[in-house]
């Protein structure tokens, strides 16, 4: 049986969303509080396979959990459930480390499909036979590869773990490799974010990936600005 | 993210202010030395100078205000689109979930009580929004007819028992005659309603609040409602009656509001020629507000 952890101090949503959840075949654990979450979460304490979390929590904020939780290495397949559906909420979201968020009011059957969602993509990382099956290999001696089904990079002899955003970024890049792709386009195209908002955590997201593949993130050779447009891949550089 | 975007800006006007003083001080000083015998035009410069600081300061209190009013709006927002937001969506779950899945009677109760609690609260949401705005905007008078105060806060203290689900003795009320007030029964029932609430509220589970109503010098009917809740602060006393004004801490975040509840307190006591405090020996020492009114003629 899959184990949820439901990080929401608003009691009547906890229960309506531990009775649904129950309902469909989950065992459920609700807690009120960050830090309680950060608790259940630790090492050594019993594991859970998705986790729901709320931002505006009383102490810590479900951002700074979820910063906490990737810092710590935790992997734990995470929904961000909350009221704050503006642009820059959302990726704020995505940057601490989600991957996936929901904004409240939400649909039922929507929560619960993308509960199923996180839970699929768990089971294909955890099923071997499942690996290397969407593999990109790049780098000027083929030395680099991305793995998209157990979101692992490899750069040499470093595996780096990708975040979910983080390797759909890279996938949509991959995919247009060599042509420029503007922040405006990864926002709609990457995040599904329509409105006019701060494309400054999109540069955050490349630094992170220069980070992972580039020999030298300073001088990047596969990830490339472009001038007042955005950001262009490059499988092979160019010597 | 924005709040500390804020708090630089704000260290950005200061440094800049005190920047451009300390630039008219050393201009002012190197004058000095190099025309220290035109007296005359001395004492303009002094006078022109401290014309041009107390500019520069004023401009930086009023930059710093206008950052922090900004600051305090973006958290109402924030708290109104949470508290619009979350009962919706409690709602929205147990009709779906009603809807769409077999639930038993007993579950079936409870799920209609939590949505008749949601829906209350977004009422009273909806309503400390809209009448913020009223108080704010209009010059309409407060519709003025005597009310007998006992009545109607025994009408306030059943509605907030059963909202919040309250033994009697939790929310004791002793009743006094002759308490008689001249007012507009609309706004004084909101005002104590979100005094009561707020006693029920911060009580954090040990809720055990008494309401008592005296005259005071014959002019005055004054309603104390005194709770052994959170306590608050000496020196939040006064700001918490502010518009979005909310006492930051650990406590803000835990119990959701507007910010608005005490700023309709006492802008309705106000506007019928009352006013309304707080007194509060400190934090976890419970609190007590006073609402005073003219008595009716």
């Amino acid at each position: 049986m899959n184990r949820v952890l439901v990080v929401e101090d608003e009691r009547h949503l906890a229960e309506g969303l531990r009775f649904n959840l129950e309902a469909e075949g989950y065992a459920v654990e609700v807690v009120d509080s960050g830090e309680e979450a950060l608790e259940r979460l630790s090492p050594g304490s019993n594991s859970f396979d998705v986790l729901i979390l709320d931002v505006m929590l009383p102490g810590k904020d479900g951002f700074a959990v979820m910063s906490e939780l990737r810092q710590s290495a935790m992997f734990i397949p995470t929904l961000m459930l909350t009221a704050r559906g503006h642009p820059g909420d959302v990726l704020q979201g995505f940057e601490a480390g989600a991957d996936d968020y929901l904004t409240k009011p939400f649909e039922l059957a929507i929560l619960i499909a993308r509960i199923r969602g996180l839970l699929r993509r768990r089971k294909w990382l955890q099923a071997p036979a499942a690996r290397g099956k969407d593999v990109f290999t790049f780098g000027e001696k083929k030395n680099k590869s991305v793995n998209f089904d157990s979101l692992e990079l490899s750069a040499g002899d470093q595996v780096f773990r990708l975040t979910l955003m983080e390797a759909n970024l890279l996938r949509y890049l991959i995919e247009h490799e060599g042509q420029p792709v503007s922040r405006k386009t990864m926002l709609q195209k990457v995040w599904s974010v329509q409105e006019d908002t701060d494309t400054r955590p999109i540069d955050n997201f490349i630094v992170r990936l220069r980070r992972y593949l580039e020999d030298d993130p300073t001088h990047p050779r596969h990830l490339l600005t472009v001038r007042g447009v955005g950001y262009r891949f490059v499988a092979v550089p160019s010597a | 993210m924005v709040v500390a975007g804020r708090q630089k800006s704000i260290a950005f006007f200061i440094a800049l202010g005190a920047g451009l003083i300390s630039v008219i001080l050393l201009l002012y000083i190197g004058w000095v030395l190099l025309k220290w015998h035109a007296g005359i035009m001395i004492f303009f410069g002094v006078l022109l100078t401290l014309l041009v600081i107390a500019g520069v300061v004023l401009n930086t209190i009023f930059l710093v205000r206008e950052i922090r009013r900004n600051a305090q709006h973006d958290a109402f927002i924030n708290a109104v689109t949470h508290e619009l937001k979350t009962p919706v969506a409690s709602i929205r779950l147990y009709l779906e979930t009603l809807l769409a899945r077999a639930v038993d009677e007993n579950k079936r109760q409870e799920f209609y009580k939590m949505m008749l609690a949601d829906s209350e609260r977004l009422i009273t949401t909806i309503d400390q929004v809209l009448r913020t705005g009223r108080l704010g905007a209009s010059r309409r008078k407060p519709d003025l007819a005597p009310i007998d105060l006992a009545v109607l806060l025994e009408e306030c203290i059943a509605r907030i028992r059963t909202l919040h689900d309250l033994p009697p003795d939790a929310l004791s009320y002793q009743r006094s005659s002759d308490i008689a007030i001249q007012g507009d029964s609309e706004e004084v029932r909101a005002a104590v309603s979100n005094l009561l609430d707020n006693a029920v509220k911060y009580s954090s589970g040990n809720v055990k609040v008494t309401v008592e109503t005296a005259r005071v010098k014959g002019k005055y009917i004054a309603l104390r409602v005194k709770d052994q809740g959170s306590g608050i602060p000496q020196s939040e006393l006064k700001r918490i009656f502010k518009r979005f004004y909310r006492v930051p801490g650990p406590l803000a975040t835990r119990l959701k509001g507007t910010g608005l509840g005490l700023y309709i307190v006492r802008s309705v006591a106000k506007r019928h020629g009352g006013r309304a405090w707080a007194e509060s020996a400190g934090p976890g020492q419970g609190s007590t507000f006073t609402l005073q009114f003219p008595v009716s003629k």
